[in-house]
């Protein structure tokens, strides 16, 4: 397989005005993806598809991944005038970075054996309207797997033939998956309870106030 | 000596003289325990083990259980194995409602008695008990078909000890006994309601200082 | 004396009466004085299982389905005639094979028709 720069090269090449960038994976596994804009996602797609050399031709897998607001501290060096001498000092400066929501798809090639190839689309914003173009017209077995990150991280795939919610019944609400998302409170069993378990099961404990003291009564039964 | 039990002393003594003596309420309770027919249908993993029991080595058919049925109108006996997803409680319900009386439930597994290791799961229900009643609960992930022949046996004996009169009677004998109980429906968090106040009642936690 | 020959007719559908109207009945005494019955809605329910039923039982059904009944008929008929020309196969004359391949011959020739004609094809 062509390496990811070259791939990303070609593809700006034939999609014409589509921006690619590559999100360099520092683990172990050192899987980059390509992060590819949601305006020519169809077109990139189309092209890793059919491209004689690449024939992205079977999508084994796609999935979600939810981003939170997050900081990043960056340190760099600046140099200032200290005392009349000129001194390198560390500024941190706060980054901050709006969450998102990603959609991740692994390519492979049934006919060079090769891949997988992985490429990502982010939404704008985490919010209920969060849209991304479906890629289903080009890997049809992509349409389940979008219906359930539809169904567990609400990202809406525009051009899906059958967008419904496939694991969780039709009037749920909630996204489960999002790294937000409050679950009902159904602790009020819980034998074996500890850490976040014990911390919600704690919720539905009777308070004993004549041997506890009132004052250390936490938390109120339901 | 209760009403409506024999002496065991002169029942042996008559048995030994060739007579036979029994009464209508053990004449009905050994025809019910030795004929409980389960119906047929299982959630996951643990319904395996169910059908293990099934098959020739554990043979569940010598204690009279082995006639599955596919439809609740000719079941006796609902065997849960498995995990009860929310989006399956209702048909589970359902199910249940629809077995005619008397109807007994086992409760196999981790997952069927408290949702097992998916328990903090967003989309497993923490025990079919929540909804309707449960007789025997079997332990284990996947509880072996011997747990299960064990829970049989032991369901056998409840229903050896169930009475036909008075205070203490079946709970099919007792018109004031719900024979159904409410579907849950699907909510916008969860179900609907989460638990069925009048089956479930989770023990009292004391809280820990 | 030798009992009337009838006599053990008479007996055959008594028994064959009291066979099923025995247990009913006895079902029948035992739900009178112990088992109170409890109906409900969804123990009446006619669909059994487990998931609600939607709509009514009683829908139009593609008239599709009677012409592949009628075509299902000309193997069936085939079927029937075929098994006892079978069975005695080796006894029997040139002439009784020569029938049958007709006869053969007369519903391949209705099922080709109807081919032609387009019935196999399913109508969207
Ligand atoms: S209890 Fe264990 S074996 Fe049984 S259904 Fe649950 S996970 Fe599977």
């Amino acid at each position: 397989m062509e390496s990811l720069e070259q791939i990303k090269n070609r593809a700006e090449l034939a999609a014409r005005g589509a921006k690619i960038d590559i999100v360099v994976n520092p683990g172990p596994a050192q899987q980059s993806s390509l992060l590819i804009d949601n305006e020519h996602a169809a077109a990139v797609a189309q092209f890793l598809r059919n491209h004689p050399a690449l024939t992205f031709d079977y999508c084994s897998n796609a999935t979600g991944v939810d981003w939170l607001d997050r900081v990043i501290k960056k340190t760099t060096k600046v140099k200032t005038v200290v005392d009349g001498v000129e001194k390198e000092v560390d500024q941190t400066i706060e980054e901050k970075i709006p969450g998102y929501l990603e959609a991740v798809y692994h390519l492979y090639s049934m006919k060079h054996k090769h891949g997988p190839l992985i490429i990502r689309m982010r939404t704008a914003n985490r919010t209920d309207g969060a849209r991304l173009p479906s890629l289903t017209p080009i890997w049809r077995s992509a349409e389940l797997q979008e219906r359930e990150i539809f169904d567990l991280y609400g990202i809406h795939f525009e051009g899906h033939p059958d967008l419904r919610r496939i694991l969780m019944w039709d009037e749920f609400v909630d996204h489960p998956m999002r790294k937000d998302y409050r679950e009902p409170d159904d602790y009020e069993w819980e034998p074996t309870p500890h850490d976040d378990v014990l911390e919600k099961a704690k919720q539905h404990y009777t308070p004993r106030p004549q041997l506890d003291g009132a004052e250390n009564v936490t938390a109120q039964p339901q | 000596m209760s009403e409506g039990q024999i002496d065991e002393a002169l029942r042996s003594e008559l048995q030994r003289q060739g007579v036979w003596v029994t009464s209508m309420q053990e004449l009905y309770n050994w025809g019910r325990k030795n004929s409980i027919w389960p119906l047929q249908f299982g959630l996951a993993c643990c319904a395996i083990e169910m059908i293990a029991t099934a098959a020739s080595r554990y043979d569940i058919a010598r204690f009279g259980g082995e006639i599955f049925r596919p439809s609740p109108r000719q079941a006796d006996l609902m065997i849960v194995a498995g995990t009860v997803t929310k989006k399956m409680a209702p048909q589970i319900v359902r199910l249940y409602n629809q077995m005619p009386d008397p109807k007994y439930v086992i409760s196999m597994g981790a997952c069927a008695i408290s949702g097992g290791p998916f328990k903090q799961g967003y989309n497993v229900l923490k025990g079919i008990d929540r909804y309707i009643p449960v007789d025997v609960y079997i332990p284990g992930c996947p509880p072996r078909p011997e747990a299960l022949l064990h829970a049989f046996m032991e369901l056998q004996r409840k229903i050896d000890s169930q009475k036909l009169t008075g205070a203490g009677k079946a709970e099919h004998l007792d018109a004031k006994q719900p024979s159904e109980f409410p579907v849950p429906a699907f909510g916008e968090h969860d179900l609907q309601p989460p638990a069925n106040p009048d089956v479930y009642h989770p023990p009292v936690l004391e809280r820990q200082s | 004396m030798t009992p009337n020959p009838y006599l053990f007719i008479v007996i055959f559908v008594a028994v064959a009466l009291a066979f099923p109207l025995l247990p009913l009945g006895l079902a029948w005494l035992w739900r009178r004085f112990f088992q109170p019955p409890k109906p409900g809605v969804q123990k009446n329910a006619i669909y059994e299982c487990g998931v609600e039923s939607i709509g009514e039982a009683q829908i139009q059904f593609r008239s599709q389905y009677y012409l592949y009944a009628i075509i299902f008929l000309i193997f069936d008929v085939e079927a029937i005639f075929l098994v006892p020309f079978a069975v005695a196969f080796t006894g029997l004359p040139v002439g009784a094979f020569i029938a049958i391949l007709v006869f053969l011959l007369l519903l391949i020739e209705g099922l080709v028709w109807a081919w032609g004609k387009g019935c196999l094809n399913w109508a969207r």
